[in-house]
């Protein structure tokens, strides 16, 4: 009796726990590496990236970090045309597609279903989304109501509370991935090298917004940054790249928005 | 005899759990997973204006046959009736669905059924003062009717299509079932089809055969983010409906 019973308990463990590896293993071979991810960490000063290499930089050191590191990636931001500078546009720095994300879902299929392209693909949105746009590590960006919390404006209190809503990316580019161009206007914090706020004075008097921590969105003067969501809910629309502006470009600045500096980054082979 | 026969049976059952994990996150999941808190309302931000009457909802409830709403008339009734059980009767309310041209009978648009907006979900306290969020301004940002509108969307996603109530949808992810299949009948511009094919259960009459387009209120699914036009029913029977992770729901929109 107790012997019999003992085989099939054995029967059984070793059944279920072959079951599971199998699983588990199958799991992991039909995944597609990973292509896409949200940085799991923002680089710290705001708005100041580096430029684009500091940023390149930041997305291939979180790569290298998960074992992507054999890949070039490149971050998810435009640069505006300045004096002898042309614009760099998002959308071609980041390959053609498709795109993977952590966990093997499909992102986009190619440039045109990513942003848009036509109406139609615009109107029928790309897939990313809460439950595809994660860090490199597998984690969900926390995004609108996940965590009610009314310090979620707080840097000080956000940067110790990982579950705080933190879903604005920063990308400094318009809906069809370009840049903003022919404008004075910052909308890139100074082409990524800014941490810099706007004057106290002209905060509460200036552009759209006048909520909580005063007016946000480009405006004459005002250090900023376009951002979008990779759960795409907020800001009026559920851009994921292009929905508004921040309130400023320091790192204490972001947070008023709901965002930390996280952006997305791409491999391009 | 019986002790180690349950400790058994408990090692089984944990292994399976751990199984399932595993199988449901690959690997490289484990994420941590935060407090349970209620959400909050669908508002913008805190400290905002008080809020608008509640002009949509998407149906707490399907009516429980399937495609078959008792056509347009039918379904618009089941707006007012949930409408009317939270104190919102005084409205008129039409359900977001599109009717395809037959003999004799034009094909309706359910963007021509909705006003002008704008609308504003149920209004909820949660942190601080009630508020509601905008869910759009006007029929051209809803539809995204030009090329930047479309790319940005609307104010229409998972946390601010809440139903009469104020629930959010249970959508991807979420526990089961998940209802986020939306009867809609219409294209992503929020028109009726025009080819021959059925995308309206037979105008909303149809329990069995045929198939309806749904958009998703989480604006998760089939490699796209609509809200309006995600994909086909499977069939038009509740069954059918379910099994695809709908459960017969619709949009209802205040036109006054």
């Amino acid at each position: 009796m107790t012997k019999n019973r003992s085989q099939v308990a054995a029967f059984t463990v070793s059944f279920l726990l072959g079951s599971c590896l199998l699983l588990a293993q199958q799991n992991a071979a039909q995944r597609n590496p990973m292509t896409f991810f949200v940085t799991s960490v923002p680089i710290g000063d705001g708005g100041n990236l580096g430029g684009l290499a500091g940023a390149d930089a930041h997305c291939q050191k979180l790569a290298t970090a998960v074992g992507a590191g054999n890949r070039t990636w490149h971050a998810y931001l435009s640069t505006q045309d300045r004096p002898g500078k042309p614009a760099i546009n998002a959308r071609d720095r980041i390959g053609t597609g498709p795109w993977y994300s952590q966990k093997g879902e499909m992102i986009a299929r190619d440039l045109a279903h990513l942003h848009g392209d036509t109406h139609e693909l615009a109107r029928l949105g790309n897939n990313l989304n809460k439950l595809t746009g994660f860090t490199e590590k597998g984690e969900t960006v926390p995004g609108l109501y996940d965590y009610a919390d009314p310090r979620d404006n707080d840097w000080e209190y956000v940067k110790t509370t990982p579950f705080s809503n933190r879903h604005e990316m920063l990308t400094g580019t318009q809906p069809d991935g370009r840049a903003f161009t022919g404008t004075d206007l910052d909308y890139t914090c100074d082409n990524w090298t800014s941490n810099k706020d706007p004057d106290p004075q002209q905060v509460q008097t200036q552009g759209q917004g006048q909520g909580r921590g005063g007016a946000l969105g480009a405006a004459p003067g005002r250090p900023n940054a376009q951002i979008g969501f990779p759960d795409r809910n907020g800001g009026g629309n559920g851009s994921w790249n292009s929905s508004h502006g921040t309130r400023g470009c320091s790192q204490a600045a972001l947070p008023r928005t709901h965002g930390v500096g996280m952006f997305y980054c791409f491999a391009i082979n | 005899m019986t002790k180690p026969h349950s400790l058994v049976a408990m090692f089984t059952v944990s292994l399976l759990a751990s199984c399932l994990a595993l199988a449901q996150q690959g690997p490289g999941g484990g994420q941590q997973v935060p407090p349970a808190q209620p959400g909050r309302g669908g508002g913008q931000g805190r400290g905002q204006a008080a809020p608008r009457p509640m002009s949509f909802f998407v149906t707490s409830v399907g009516m429980g046959k399937g495609g078959d709403l008792g056509g347009l008339a039918g379904a618009d009734a089941h707006c007012l009736a949930l409408a009317t059980a939270v104190g919102a009767g005084n409205h008129t309310w039409h359900a977001y669905l599109s009717t395809q041209a037959r003999p004799g009978q034009p094909a309706v648009n359910a963007r021509d059924r909705i006003g002008q907006g704008p609308w504003y979900n149920t209004s909820l306290t949660q942190l601080g003062q009630p508020q509601n969020a905008i869910i759009s301004q006007d029929l051209s940002e809803l539809h995204g009717d030009t090329l930047i509108q479309a790319q940005r969307g609307s104010n229409l996603f998972k946390q601010s299509a809440r139903n009469e109530k104020g629930e959010v949808i249970h959508g991807v992810g979420d526990a089961p079932p998940v209802q986020h299949d939306i009867l809609t009948g219409s294209q992503t511009d929020g028109r009726a089809f025009t080819d021959n094919a059925d995308h309206t259960c037979n105008n909303w009459t149809s329990s069995g055969a045929g198939s309806a387009q749904v958009g998703h209120s989480d604006r998760i699914g089939n490699m796209n983010a609509s809200w309006n036009s995600s994909h086909a029913t499977t069939g038009c029977s509740q069954q059918a409906l379910e099994s695809t992770g709908g459960a017969g729901l619709f949009y209802c929109f205040a036109v006054n």
